[in-house]
């Protein structure tokens, strides 16, 4: 790009013809503003403004802007998709990374002296960044350019220049041999530019502001100064998704898990550290417990609420310490964090003390009077749910992690008329995801008793000398009740339930088949 | 004469002797003005009980829902920690319809019940009949092994949100029992132990027997034998209407 003022300009040059671009070193008096810029200035308190454009003076930055125009063909999650994986790339080169719309850009002021130069900044960024633009079956150029502004370097790079402004005091002057279309004005504002004579930026910069402002809205006006950096310019920064794995050797190989349990809990007091900073927590652990010359022994932990609390993930270890064998013993421990999760902590109630005393009371009041008791502690049982929630899903984990997922259940019942059908037993994990509450309480049930528990595959009775038996005689009490018909899942009912009584004394639920061979079942106890 | 003891000193059998046979001697007499006032302050404290049979005195209990029962448990109630055992020779003899009103007022505590490796499957229409909410049921499979049934129950009976412990095993050492017993009174739970025979020995504060009713034919009556209470000498047994929810049969 053609420049009046060379001497602190470099061009790069463009991609397609691709030769190496010559450095010319920062002038002297740059290099000694950067190296005073490490101290803050003194501010007059109460202009902020100032203070952003003396700190600018003083520390000047460099802003490497990339701009991918093949991006625009993509549907908008991919764009995004694509471009935080290019901003992970470029985190190679700079510590600030931020988003904006095809572009990302770069602080790199202050790698400059690390990398020796912004070319090897730029070799090392193309190589990464083609590659990765390739693998995504995307067009591997793009335009790039850098100045002492973000919204400068954006329009450099948007222009094809491919510059490089060192100083701020050329900004000015580069920016204005830019064409007004890289503005990226409406058409009706494109239009008005035109028609005012105006085709590159210095023609605009040779018009008052005031009257521009009155055209084309204060956000023009804005765009203007943040490019020559007289306003502030806020961006939006990419952060690095978090990762948390940690790994201790062991000074000495444990074979008793128990020796673990302080390095373990030392390990995970730092994740707790972790995740308080970030404000996360985690639902799945992954400890690895590494033994010599054999695969290592992984204990994975998942939790059904997420937490970030030491004690409870250390409990939840030791549970599954328990029950763990080892093949060898153990030589170093890794922890390494799965899945995070947004942090969602419970809120007291504002009346805390106010519940207490009026359970106290309830449990103090039920020996004189049961009437108010009863209406009192059905005040306090909503609010008592709550408190029992976490303590339970405490429970609830450190239970299925002992005995394992399936081991625990739930019951519901089920709007079914046929008796195998109308219980149904799910894992805690199952019942309790939204959009499958079955609740008991909207199901009506049948009106005839039912029996407590349910035989899973009925028992045939025996009929001997026309009496019927289970172990001993069995004398029908009450009955019949017909069930019929469920074809529709395979499987034909067609049935005359009994209640019935053993003469041992336990009441059974029986029934006889009426079809087929007729025969008699028991299905139940009235327990 | 009222002789009164803590709970504690109750592990001396020396002394156990020697303070009932003054008890009984000596019951007659002891009628005094402020009677009223004395039986009350005897009555509400659950630790303070006397050498003379104590059934259906004090209220410390929670309330079985069977009057009956009531009159002969000790404390006018199930006890609201420990515990407790019910033999049963065989399942289906209403053991479970002794609890079912205790498992309502649980529920509606907001407590919940846990049911350990019960042996068949828990058939959740016969619960929302008898009015209990099956969102606070938590079932664990019959197919855990025994180490496993008693490690939850332990567990369990330690944690206050757990309002009822149920478990299905028929032997269990004396040791096993106070460990559970220690649990329950730590949670402030109670548990249950249901079991086919009865075992002399065991040191479960409440050991209650389900007998068929020998001289009723009835469908619903059951005999109920407190075979073995804190504070109660001889066993007690009656007779009560268990299926209270039924329809009576025709």
């Amino acid at each position: 790009m053609e420049d009046p003022d060379s001497l602190n300009q470099l061009s790069l040059p463009a991609l397609p013809p691709a030769t190496s671009a010559r450095i010319i070193p920062l002038p002297k008096s740059a290099l000694a503003t950067a190296s005073v810029g490490t101290r803050l200035p003194a501010v007059a308190p109460g202009s902020k403004l100032a203070a952003i454009t003396a700190l600018n003076k003083l520390r000047p930055t460099l802003w490497y802007a990339l701009q991918f125009p093949q991006l625009a063909d993509c549907p908008q999650p991919r764009q995004q998709k694509i471009l935080n994986e290019l901003a992970a790339l470029a985190l190679a080169v700079s510590a600030t990374v931020s988003f904006h719309p095809l572009a990302l850009v770069c602080e790199i002021r202050s790698s400059l002296n690390y990398f020796g130069g912004i070319d090897a900044i730029h070799d090392k960024l193309k190589q990464s960044i083609t590659l990765h633009l390739v693998e995504s079956g995307l067009p591997d150029s793009f335009l790039y350019a850098a100045s002492p502004t973000v919204t400068g370097s954006l329009l450099l790079a948007r222009s094809g220049h491919n510059a490089v402004v060192y100083r701020k005091d050329n900004l000015r002057s580069a920016l204005g041999q830019l064409p007004t279309s890289v503005l990226e004005l409406n058409k009706e504002q494109n239009r008005r530019l035109y028609n005012m004579g105006v085709r590159h930026l210095r023609d605009i910069w040779r018009l008052p502001g005031d009257g521009l402002r009155k055209r084309f809205g204060s956000e023009f006006i804005n765009l203007l100064h943040k490019a020559v950096g007289t306003a502030p310019e806020p961006t939006l920064n990419y952060l690095p998704p978090p990762a948390f794995v940690t790994c201790y050797d062991l000074p000495f190989e444990i074979e008793n898990l128990d020796r673990l349990l302080p390095v373990t809990d030392e390990m995970l007091a730092q994740l707790c550290d972790f995740l308080r900073r970030r404000d996360l927590s985690t639902s799945q652990l992954l400890f690895s417990l590494l033994h010599e010359k054999r695969a290592s022994t992984p204990v994975s932990i998942g939790l059904r609420q997420p937490s970030r609390s030491r004690e409870h993930l250390l409990m939840l270890l030791e549970t599954h310490f328990t029950h763990l064998s080892i093949p060898a013993p153990v030589t170093a421990v890794r922890l390494e964090v799965k899945k995070f999760d947004a942090c969602m902590s419970h809120s007291d109630a504002l009346l805390l003390a106010d519940n207490s005393i009026s359970s106290s009371s309830s449990s103090s009041s039920s020996s004189s009077s049961s009437s108010s008791s009863s209406s009192s502690s059905s005040s306090s049982s909503s609010s008592c749910n709550n408190y029992n929630d976490s303590h339970l899903n405490q429970f609830i984990e450190q239970l299925q992690a002992r005995l394992g997922e399936h081991h625990v259940k739930r019951i519901t019942s089920v709007a079914e008329h046929c008796p195998e059908y109308a219980c149904e037993h799910l894992d805690y994990t199952e019942a309790t995801t939204p959009g499958n509450h079955r609740t008991s309480r909207n199901h009506p049930v049948a009106l005839n008793p039912r029996p407590l528990w349910l035989l899973v595959d009925p028992l045939q009775l025996i009929v001997k000398a026309g009496k019927l038996y289970h172990r001993k005689p069995v004398t029908i009490v009450h009955g019949p009740e017909r069930i019929e018909t469920h074809w529709w899942s395979g499987h034909d009912v067609r049935r005359d339930y009994y209640i019935a009584r053993e003469s041992t004394g336990s009441r059974l639920w029986i029934y006889r088949e009426k079809t087929g061979a007729r025969n008699w079942y028991l299905h139940g106890f009235f327990a | 004469m009222i002789i009164s003891r803590d709970s504690s000193q109750d592990l001396n059998p020396s002394t156990n002797t020697a303070y009932s046979d003054i008890a009984r001697v000596s019951h007659p007499q002891g009628e005094g003005r402020g009677k009223g006032h004395i039986e009350h302050l005897l009555h509400t404290n659950p630790h303070l009980w006397r050498g003379c049979n104590l059934a259906g005195q004090g209220s410390h209990g929670r309330s079985t829902g069977f009057p009956q029962l009531d009159a002969i448990l000790p404390g006018q109630g199930w006890p609201t920690k420990g515990l407790m055992e019910i033999v049963s020779p065989y399942w289906g003899m209403g053991e479970l319809q002794l609890l079912i009103p205790l498992m309502r007022s649980i529920v509606e505590l907001g407590q919940w019940i846990l049911w350990i490796s019960p042996p068949y499957l828990l058939y959740a229409p016969a619960l929302v009949q008898a009015g209990i909410n099956t969102e606070q049921v938590l079932v664990v499979r019959l197919d855990t092994s025994c180490k496993d049934a008693l490690w939850s129950m332990e567990k369990a009976l330690q944690t206050e949100t757990c309002g009822l412990v149920l478990a299905w095993q028929n032997w269990l050492p004396s040791k096993v029992l106070r460990r559970l017993q220690l649990a329950a009174d730590t949670g402030n739970t109670l548990g249950v132990i249901f079991k086919h025979h009865d075992s002399k020995h065991s040191p479960s504060p409440i050991r209650l027997q389900i007998k068929d009713s020998p001289h009723a034919t009835g469908f619903n009556e059951a005999e109920i034998t407190l075979v073995k209470a804190r504070g109660n000498f001889r066993p007690l047994s009656t007779q009560l209407n268990l299926y209270q929810h039924f329809q009576q049969p025709a």
